[in-house]
């Protein structure tokens, strides 16, 4: 009884082949292993042992055991050649994957034309504003800051009292409106001329009346 | 009334390689200071200075530009509403004396006609490292029909000479008008923005 584990193992391997060493005969001559080189021998091998010991037989034999030997070589050959290939395969994939992380790490500039720049998107300092906005940024920044050196220049007249402190509001509008507070207070101030003059007046004339 | 601050509002440009020191020799001249630590200017700046002149006080608006190529689209926007341009390069570096001619020609290229030109040899106080002959510059100039002076904004050569013959030259070619309206134009693009001064 030797073929009983043998059988078993083939089950185990061939996903629930039921078919038993008959099976090996119906698989695809691709996926034939040398196991099953040796179940197909001993179906063959039964069934000539129950033709009899005809002559013939015996001869035809020989010959069916040569074309099973032949067989079990390309076989056995095939899958070493098949494992072979497979790990070669396995360590080409391996080297083109190093090759290719290499290649990300060192060489863009190789690919790159002289007129581009690379750009490293891991890198907090990389340029990423556009000409534009650099543009917009300055124009507004010298616009603050002239608008600042005004601010200053006129607080500097407030400080050394070329404006008194009451103009101040208005003074802040432009040169129409300073020119205006400026009229303003000086009608201002003859009307209060006016009104001590008046009181003067009144004073001479209630004396007199 | 209140009386103006300035009379006239004349606005000018520093043009030149990057590293000759454009940026020193105004900081020299508005805050009469110099500072050795080399910050290139990010495209354009600026800087106020109210100078009197016959009698006149004249507000210098004088524009500071990047020397580097990068910012150049942004600086050429910048030589349309000059009325003077000083052109600076570093006697101690001889790349940025030849390249006068190409400044020259930004100059034809991007501003007014009429705008005064000067040419400027800086760093004159390391002679020691002098490539460029003071007889140089004085010949350039000369064919181009400029004023030139070496100047120092670390050892305070000529630096206020400078500005002020470049804002004589305006002047002299200023018709006499109104003390009046001029704008501080920051904008490069035409009178946006602006400010009216007034006071003192």
């Amino acid at each position: 009884m030797e073929e009983a584990p043998l059988r078993e193992e083939e089950e185990e391997e061939e996903e629930g082949d039921e078919a038993g060493p008959e099976g090996a005969l119906s698989k695809s001559p691709f996926q034939l292993t040398t196991e099953d080189v040796y179940d197909i021998s001993y179906v063959v091998g039964r069934e000539l042992m129950a033709l009899g010991s005809d002559p013939r037989v015996t001869q035809l034999q020989f010959k069916i055991v040569r074309v099973l030997e032949m067989l079990e070589t390309l076989v056995t050959e095939g899958s070493l050649t098949a494992e072979e290939l497979r790990m070669e395969r396995d360590s080409l994939r391996k080297e083109v994957e190093g090759l290719r992380r290499q290649g990300s790490e060192a060489s863009p500039e190789v690919t790159l034309g002289p007129d581009k720049v690379v750009v490293d998107l891991r890198d907090p300092g990389r340029p990423r504003f556009t000409l534009q906005e650099l543009r917009d940024v300055l124009q507004e920044r010298n616009k603050l800051k002239a608008q600042l050196l005004l601010a200053q220049e006129e607080l500097q007249c407030y400080k050394s009292g070329l404006i008194p402190p009451r103009e101040g509001p208005g003074a802040r509008r432009g040169q129409e409106t300073l020119v205006a507070v400026a009229r303003a207070s000086g009608a201002r101030r003859s009307k209060e001329e006016k009104t001590i003059i008046g009181k003067l007046f009144s004073f001479r004339s209630g004396k007199q009346t | 009334m209140a009386k103006k601050t300035y009379d006239l509002l004349f606005k000018l440009l520093l043009i030149g390689d990057s590293g000759v020191g454009k940026t020193c020799v105004l900081f020299r001249f508005s805050d009469d200071a110099f500072n050795t630590t080399f910050i290139s200017t990010i495209g354009i700046d600026f800087k106020i200075k109210t100078v009197e002149l016959q009698g006149k006080k004249i507000k210098l608006q004088i524009w500071d530009t990047a020397g580097q190529e990068r910012f150049h689209t942004i600086t050429t926007s910048y030589y349309r509403g000059a009325m003077g341009i000083m052109l600076v390069y570093d006697i101690t570096n001889g790349k940025s004396f030849e390249n006068i001619s190409k400044w020259l020609r930004n100059i034809d290229e991007h501003a007014n006609e009429d705008v005064e030109r000067m040419l400027l040899g800086n760093k004159c106080d390391m002679d020691d490292k002098r490539v460029v002959p003071k007889g140089k510059g004085e010949q350039i100039a000369k064919e181009h029909g400029i004023r030139f002076f070496e100047t120092s904004a670390k050892a305070n050569i000529n630096i206020e000479k400078a500005f002020l013959t470049l804002a004589e030259d305006i002047l002299r070619k200023t018709p006499v008008k109104e003390p009046n309206s001029e704008n501080v134009d920051i904008s490069s693009g035409g009178g946006v923005t602006g400010w009216k001064s007034k006071c003192c």
